[in-house]
């Protein structure tokens, strides 16, 4: 018998039943769709959130103080006050760096009016701007005088706006920074960030006055520096190590008392989490899938049982062992594929409403799709040879007198 | 088309390819079916049934058989050993000149389809199928295309008066219909031997009698019919009868 005819002919069964048969796939249906929409919506978030990362600056070197131990963890992030003012000077006259900016910070009660806040405090340069992707939508930013004075001015991010009820009239007024009043010259645009931290929460001042109104100190907690090309990523990183090393003294074979991460990295422990995360998603949703083949077979090997006699007319005229196998065989993967197609188009669905809700799109992964319809024909053969086999095996004339 | 279709065309006949018909032209030595010693034994545990205990027959081609025994005589394991639906325990069986010792399973169904006509008492025909593809399945089996299939099965089923009823599922039709659509079924693969089994077992008298005249008309086209039943007045009907008891001819 050609394929044509064993499809046709399961084709025509499920016709015949089709209520059982919906019932039948709704395991694989499940599975599948869960499948492609859990990928595909754990590609989506991978994807949004690496578009956040870049909106955080380009070609962005951090360098944080405290030492480096391994993988993600630090040791002692941010108690270590190793790296300075003078440092950041320093690594501001490396060939590469086109801006840079010290970040010092701390979180205070901000005050406008009636309204408050407990905000994070940076304490920056005039740089900060370039280095981060912020823009100024109202006033000014920070520039080098207010901050080689150390001003009592701020500049606010545009949810700490609106959470002060601030907007483009207030600019020139006052705020209190934990009770000390700093002049609100500047207010950002919005990033447009979508995910956890908040970028738009923020008040920057000049690093000068976070050091003589708030950490009395010529330390700070981290140096962001913005490197011109792409390319020249890794000799920055690398010429940044050896002059923080000479400038802290230390000796070959100690371990750094600084960490330099890049925004490559950054980005791929991201992705490595979010594939990690994904896969497991896929793996629970594939248990779905298993459980759906394993409601083909019972319903395969309820319809031999049911269909014995039918199996014994067809032994009678002519069919061979082979010959039935063949036709409950593609009964079964008929079911699968069905359920499997219906799978991929619910799945395809969801993730492309979701995509749409979370703001990060939909991206068709046609790889996802084949993996999903060669998967549950793979279900289909693995819980449908059983029962074949059974129908196939049955003695014609036992299978004849069966009632 | 339909005098060809159920004309006796044995000689005209082509197996399948590669099937060995050195001994397969029925000639006057060569009955088509050819029986010799036969036993069919069963184990049912520590107990052993002798079903058929040496049972010798020779059916020529065009002759009209009835086997006629009562319950529980074997005449159905003879059947069903005719029929290669079963194997003999010993002795030879060759069909149309094939032996079916130590033929598998598969060879076994080839034979079946190619030799084999069956009818059966209660029709055995598929549910939720046409007339038509009822009659058809055979040779979908056979791996004839379909547009022939469905062409030799219609020309069946309108050589038994089944013109109207082709597209007709087994449950819109009466039992003698359905009989007479299983018939077609037999007929459609232009088998060497129409094997019936009590075929008017579950037919009114009248329906009964119209059955039977069809194989009266088959035979008399020079179809070979082996007929099995129970009951004396359908056998007396066949130029032969050949009785069992106890698993054995008498």
């Amino acid at each position: 018998m050609s394929a044509s005819e064993l499809v046709r002919l399961a084709l025509s069964r499920l016709a015949a039943s089709r209520m059982r048969a919906l019932l039948t796939m709704l395991g694989i249906i499940i599975g599948v769709g869960s499948v492609v929409a859990l990928v595909a919506v754990g590609q989506g978030a991978t994807a949004g959130i690496s578009a956040n990362l870049q909106s955080l600056g380009t070609n962005l070197l951090t360098v944080n103080a405290g030492a480096s131990t391994s993988g993600f963890t630090r040791g002692a992030f941010g108690s270590a006050t190793t790296l300075t003012v003078d440092d950041a000077a320093a690594l501001a006259e490396l060939d590469g760096v086109a801006a840079l900016a010290p970040e010092l910070s701390t979180s205070a009660l901000v005050t406008a009016g009636d309204a408050n806040e407990t905000a994070s405090i940076v304490g920056t340069n005039e740089d900060y701007a370039r280095v981060r992707n912020y823009t100024v939508w109202q006033g000014s930013f920070l520039n080098g005088v207010s901050v080689d004075a150390g001003l009592r001015v701020a500049v606010i991010g545009s949810d700490t706006a609106t959470n002060l009820g601030l907007g483009a009239s207030d600019v020139g007024s006052d705020i209190r920074i934990a009770g000390i009043p700093f002049q609100l010259v500047g207010i950002l645009q919005p990033k447009g960030t979508s995910g956890a931290a908040s970028n738009d929460d923020i008040v920057l001042v000049p690093i000068t006055a976070v050091q003589h109104y708030f950490n009395a100190t010529d330390s700070v907690r981290s140096i962001a520096i913005s490197v011109a090309t792409s390319e020249q990523m890794d000799t920055v990183k690398a010429q940044a190590t050896t002059l923080l090393r000479e400038r802290h003294a230390i000796a070959s074979g100690s371990s750094d008392d600084f960490t330099i991460a890049d925004q490559a990295q950054l980005l791929e422990s991201v992705d490595s989490i979010s594939s990690l995360l994904t896969i497991l998603l896929a793996g629970i949703a594939s248990i779905s899938l298993v459980v759906g083949g394993i409601g083909i077979m019972n319903i395969m090997l309820v319809s031999v049982r049911e269909r014995t006699r039918e199996i014994g007319i067809r032994k009678a005229i002519g069919a061979r062992g082979r010959d039935i196998l063949a036709q409950f065989l593609v009964e079964a993967l008929t079911l699968s594929v069905i359920g499997g197609l219906i799978g991929v188009f619910l799945g395809v669905a969801v993730s492309m409403v979701v995509g749409q809700v979370a703001g990060w799109g939909f991206q068709f992964q046609p790889m996802t799709v084949l993996m999903a319809v060669g998967f549950s024909l793979l279900v289909g053969v693995v819980f449908g040879v059983w029962p074949a086999r059974q129908a196939a095996r049955l003695d014609p004339i036992v299978a004849l007198r069966y009632e | 088309m339909s005098a060809t279709l159920l004309a006796p065309s044995v000689e005209g006949r082509t197996g399948p390819a590669g099937w060995d018909h050195a001994d397969a032209s029925p000639t006057a030595d060569h009955a088509l079916i050819d029986i010799r010693d036969l036993w069919r034994v069963y184990h049912l545990g520590s107990v052993t049934v002798e079903a058929l205990r040496g049972v010798s027959l020779q059916v020529h081609q065009g002759e009209f058989v009835a086997i006629v025994g009562p319950s529980g005589s074997g005449k159905s394991t003879l059947m069903n050993i005719i029929g290669c639906l079963d194997r003999p325990s010993a002795g030879s069986y060759v069909l149309a000149g094939t032996s079916v010792e130590g033929l598998s399973d598969d060879e076994l169904a080839r034979l079946r389809s190619r030799e084999i006509g069956f009818v059966f008492q209660s029709y055995n025909l598929l549910a939720r199928t046409s007339a038509t593809d009822n009659v058809a399945t055979p040779l979908l089996y056979q791996g004839v295309g379909r547009r022939e299939r469905i062409e030799r099965s219609r020309a069946a089923l309108t050589e038994l008066g089944l013109g109207e009823r082709l597209d007709h599922l087994p449950s819109e039709l009466s039992g003698g219909q359905q009989q007479r659509v299983a018939i077609a079924r037999a007929l459609v693969t232009n088998p060497s031997i129409i094997l019936a089994d009590e075929p008017t077992g579950n037919l009114d008298t009248a329906s009964g009698v119209e059955v039977m005249a069809r194989f009266h008309a088959l035979h008399r086209q020079g179809r070979t019919i082996v007929l099995i039943t129970h009951d004396h007045e359908v056998a007396a009907q066949a130029p032969r009868q050949v009785h069992v008891r106890d698993g054995q001819l008498v």
